[in-house]
């Protein structure tokens, strides 16, 4: 049943005022919106704007949002206060998004390349339904569909129609998480991602995720990175990592350690705190029972030499952690991306068993199950070892048909894969989205794709808040009508209603009905967040709302053993790569175009990135005391070769990165997607080499050494920095810092005090001169 | 209850330093609630890119030790703006509720404002403000899209205030504390943007303001900011207040 908001307020107001009951703080008004946005007539009142909950999609790990729509159009999106992830607060990527929906290079029809080498012509809906069907009975049960990660009923319905079809169904993650669930997995028993309680802890100790910029659910993060700071005594950050991202640099302690030691430095950590007592005996004891031969042969002195930090910084930091409890500590990103991944990530998330902080306040708390059957509440890519085998089927002709969806493979793989000579051997390439990009130059048949602001869904959080919770994604948005009004700017379906249309119907018929029909099981279990009479009224209430959730479903940890696996990091031959110099290539996800899946939004594009202030571009970051020695200057253009293929990057360097060590940002190199991304940048994903974690087989991202040399030529990096002239608080100071306790007013003082005495020994100075 | 009427309202902004991670998400939503034109990489490149709120990163020190500091800056809706007896068509005033305001279909575009704000946070527009087609169905359609020419800055998001006053006239009621929130304090993950009446002692705000670490950019020049910073708090850092006392 549909319902219009007059028709909704005029049923609640009839049956009875109150029937939904929202748990927590009171519904905002801005919120009374029940969805179809489509037939509602407040959406076309001039000046009266309306507020839309849905959850953020392929953008977020499950984010949920307001989006404001006027007269039909979508114009902010903005945190959902009343949702337990976003608590109303919102990241740089949110409004990017915008600009994807309304993209002037959306895809208009679907379109068909008649030829392999041959262009591609539009046709019809119809048309592009016979080929889908005809290739899935050519298949005959050779056939895999390829998303991205994918949690909720979207990824329910991508696995079951695969299945229908005998084929198979995998994520691809350019940055995947499988190390990380396997720690994750091993140390604390948990399948779900587990929670970090940042607000209440009074040190928090991370290595390699950059949790406030771009790893595992910012917003949430960066919630409660605000109430870590606004405790008492304002809680201590420590942060591992070899280049400083946007954590490190809110972090009161740095460590940068050498790329894949981040486990030894762990365990150095460790050390410390057992051998100066600073935690009971058995919590000792159950560390050393999750660590295979404990710390005993640890010395901080070769932990020291192998990570390349210095002892007095890891004593330091172990102190803090064991000594202003509670602490909490975690990991992810780069840490895991070596082919001793899985013994880092285990090594950090068993410090948390050494503190005490396993399922305890301010320490990491574990995430409940699903509250739907058969809909995931985790998900991560396939691992890269899976892949490569995958697509040498595609190669050797073993597969018949490959549907691809959310997830930009050609871009995302590396060279060595040969991913363009495999997806050349597949019969049937049929691929969905809402922007032209890279694999569709492979693609024998392109669908639209509705945006998921046009979508149904649900979206279960990873890391979830610690209790049950499932968002709901609504259309916002109606299709968007030209402004000429010639006909729709993209004809677009959702790529899970397409599958539905296409399946025997056994697993739903839509993707509507199949979130009204989850609604519908909630409201019967008659817990949570939503409280209603009836079952309609629950669905309404749950889709303002946001979703549903249910603070007392908690779920609890099983505290295990780290896999045995590789300690040291293997990293890539440079012997033969020709002139330059080695360093360890570390890629990082950028703080707004993520992998590139925002590339093509202009806002995306130009906003400024946390450290360098560059944008529209790819830069290499290098220590920059080591690029003087080394004669590079800002601009210069550095080719950066490994064994997998060479790009260009512009020189930005930086004292913020360990000597030997270049960051180089993903997001841009697209040979497509959409006029503001297409041949932009370097794309540093195709220049990883094939090291793998020893244990999962996922791709060790971060394992590839690299040449640089300079190309012999400098320009201009588009950068924000440099803009604008600082405006020192004192001379010299353009940021006034204080200690604890102090006071600006102190601090005001002594600057002031700093420069006179400066000025003034300059000017005595100058007097001797003379 | 009585009825919010204009001038009980002093508008200001709290920016807590130590809570700003850069993480732009203040940068990005100004951008999308304000129209503001794309900056492109040609308009980067030329130094001509318009953000009404920006976030600055200034490094400190050298490895192992170097340390990043963000400081967000937008206009400071000065009390002593000097951006406004120098504009002689009057398109830049002070109102009865502290916002430094922009009257676009007054400006010329001498850009004398823009030499006086020592904040260096007016823009001109050099060219005509230009969107595809399609992206101009994401336009704000409460704030007007400014033309070449002009100059143009942070306004504290007047047609947020405006709204808000509106809605609590006809409701007959004061706007509540947090109930009008800036486009950037609303995105602030961390909480390090504030928006609020510092004519309400109980404000949100007003509170924050009196915190010990609170500073005004530029102080030796006397504008009287609306926007009250709190310092960064290093807490390894060596505290110098005894230092200031034997200097005092």
């Amino acid at each position: 049943m549909k319902l219009n908001r007059r028709e909704f307020l005029a049923l609640t107001g009839k049956t009875a005022v109150g029937a939904v009951i929202f748990a927590a703080c009171g519904l905002p008004e801005r919120e009374l919106i029940v969805q179809s946005p489509v037939d509602l007539p407040e959406d076309l009142v001039r000046g009266e704007d309306a507020w839309y909950a849905t959850s953020m999609g392929d953008f977020s790990n499950g984010d949920g949002v307001l989006v404001r729509v006027m007269e039909g159009r979508a114009k902010k999106i903005e945190g959902n206060p009343d949702h337990p992830i976003t608590r109303g607060k919102a990241t740089a990527r949110y409004d990017a998004v915008l600009q994807l929906l309304y993209h002037p290079d959306r895809i208009s029809s679907p379109q068909l390349r008649y030829s392999k080498a041959g262009n591609l012509s539009n046709i019809s809906w119809d048309q592009a339904e016979a080929l889908f069907t005809e290739a899935l009975n050519d298949a005959n049960g050779a056939l895999t569909v390829v998303t991205n990660p994918l949690r909720g009923h979207l990824g329910s319905v991508a696995s079951k129609f695969a299945a229908q079809y005998n084929g198979k169904h995998m994520a691809f993650d350019p940055v995947e998480q499988g190390v990380l669930h396997g720690a994750v997995k091993s140390v604390l028993g948990q399948d779900q991602l587990p929670t970090f309680d940042i607000s209440n802890a009074q040190t928090v100790l991370s290595f390699g995720a950059d949790w406030l910029g771009t790893w595992g659910s910012p917003t949430q993060f960066g919630v409660k990175y605000g109430e870590f700071r606004e405790q008492h005594d304002r809680g201590y950050m420590i942060h591992a990592e070899p280049r400083m991202s946007l954590t490190a640099a809110a972090a009161d302690l740095w460590l940068a350690p050498v790329p894949g030691t981040e486990g030894h430095l762990a365990l150095g950590i460790a050390s410390v705190i057992i051998d100066a007592g600073l935690v009971s005996a058995s919590n000792v004891a159950a560390f050393e029972a999750a660590i295979p031969g404990g710390v005993s042969n640890v010395s901080l002195s070769d932990v020291a030499a192998r990570t390349g930090v210095d002892a007095e910084r890891i004593t330091k930091a172990a102190k803090h952690f064991a000594e202003h409890t509670p602490s909490v500590a975690f990991g992810g990103g780069s840490a895991g991306a070596h082919t001793n991944g899985s013994f880092n990530l285990g090594a950090i998330y068993a410090l948390n068993i050494l503190v005490g902080a396993v399922d305890s306040k301010g320490g990491v708390t574990s995430n409940p199950g699903s509250a739907i059957d058969d809909i995931p509440a985790t998900a991560t890519g396939a691992s890269f070892e899976a892949w490569e085998q995958e697509i040498a089927n595609w190669r050797a002709g073993n597969v018949e048909t490959v549907i691809i969806r959310g997830a930009d493979i050609v871009h995302g793989m590396p060279n060595s894969v040969a991913i363009r000579e495999a997806l050349g051997n597949v019969p049937n390439v049929i691929a969905f989205g809402a922007i032209h990009d890279d694999t569709m130059d492979f693609a024998d048949l392109i669908l639209p794709e509705e945006t998921f602001l046009e979508s149904w869904g649900t979206e279960i959080p990873e890391p979830g808040p610690g209790y049950q919770v499932v968002g709901t994604q609504q259309p916002v948005v109606g299709p968007t009508i030209s402004r000429d009004e010639s006909g729709l700017t993209s004809d677009a379906r959702g790529f899970g209603d397409t599958l539905l249309a296409m399946s025997d119907g056994s697993y739903g018929r839509d993707m509507e009905s199949l979130v009204r029909g989850a609604l519908s099981d909630l409201h019967s279990t008659g817990r949570g967040s939503v409280s209603a009479s009836t079952s309609s009224l629950f669905t309404n209430g749950a889709l303002q709302r946001g979703g549903w959730w249910d603070t007392n479903n908690n779920g609890s940890s099983s505290v295990g053993k780290i896999a045995t696996s590789a300690q040291s990091a293997n990293y890539s031959e440079t012997g033969s790569l020709g002139e330059g110099n080695d360093f360890h290539l570390v890629p990082f996800l950028s703080n707004s175009l993520l992998d590139g899946r925002l590339a093509a939004a202009p806002w995306a594009q130009q906003t400024p990135d946390p450290i360098s202030s560059a944008s529209w571009s790819t830069w290499g970051e290098i220590n920059s005391i080591q690029a003087d020695e080394l004669g590079i200057k800002e601009g210069d253009v550095l080719l950066i070769r490994s064994t997998s293929g060479e790009i260009e990057v512009l020189a930005y360097p930086h004292p913020g990165v360990r000597p030997g060590v270049i960051g180089i940002p993903m997001g841009q190199g697209h040979l497509r997607s959409g006029r503001y991304a297409e041949e932009r940048g370097s794309n540093v994903l195709s220049i990883l080499v094939d090291e793998k974690d020893s244990q999962t087989g996922a791709l060790a991202w971060a394992a590839t050494r690299v040449r640089i040399q300079r190309a012999g030529k400098r320009v201009k990096v588009p950068k924000f920095e440099g803009d604008v002239v600082a405006r020192p608080v004192e001379p010299g100071v353009p940021v006034l810092v204080v200690g604890i306790g102090e006071t600006a007013s102190d601090v005001q003082t002594a600057n002031h005090h700093l420069y006179q005495e400066q000025f003034l020994g300059e000017g005595k100075e100058s007097g001797d001169h003379e | 209850m009585t009825t919010a009427e204009f001038g009980t309202h002093n508008w200001g902004m709290v920016v807590d330093v130590d809570k700003c991670i850069g993480c732009n998400a203040c940068v990005i939503a100004c951008q999308a609630e304000n129209n503001i034109p794309i900056n492109t990489q040609d308009r980067v490149e030329r130094a001509r890119s318009i953000s009404w709120i920006r976030v600055e990163r200034y490094w400190e020190g050298d490895f192992p030790d170097a340390k990043a500091r963000f400081i967000p800056i937008m206009c400071q809706h000065c009390e002593n703006a000097p951006c406004e007896p120098v504009c002689p068509v009057y398109a830049t005033y002070h109102n009865s509720e502290g916002l430094n305001v922009q009257v676009y279909n007054r400006c010329v575009g001498t850009r004398y404002c823009a030499n006086g704000c020592p904040y260096i946070v007016r823009f001109f527009n050099y060219w005509e403000p230009v969107w595809p087609e399609s992206l101009r169905n994401h336009l704000n359609p409460d704030v007007t899209v400014r033309s070449r020419g002009i100059m143009e800055k942070c306004s504290f998001c007047v047609h947020r205030i405006r709204r808000e006053s509106r809605n609590a006239r006809s409701a007959g009621v004061e706007i509540a504390d947090g109930a009008v929130q800036t486009a950037c304090s609303s995105a602030c993950p961390t909480s390090a943007l504030n928006f609020g009446n510092f004519n309400d002692p109980d404000s949100k705000v007003s509170k924050m303001k009196d915190d010990k670490r609170h500073y005004t950019l530029l102080d030796q020049f006397g504008t009287d900011p609306n926007v009250i910073y709190l310092a960064k708090i290093d807490a390894d850092k060596k505290i110098s207040a005894g230092e200031a006392a034997t200097h005092g």
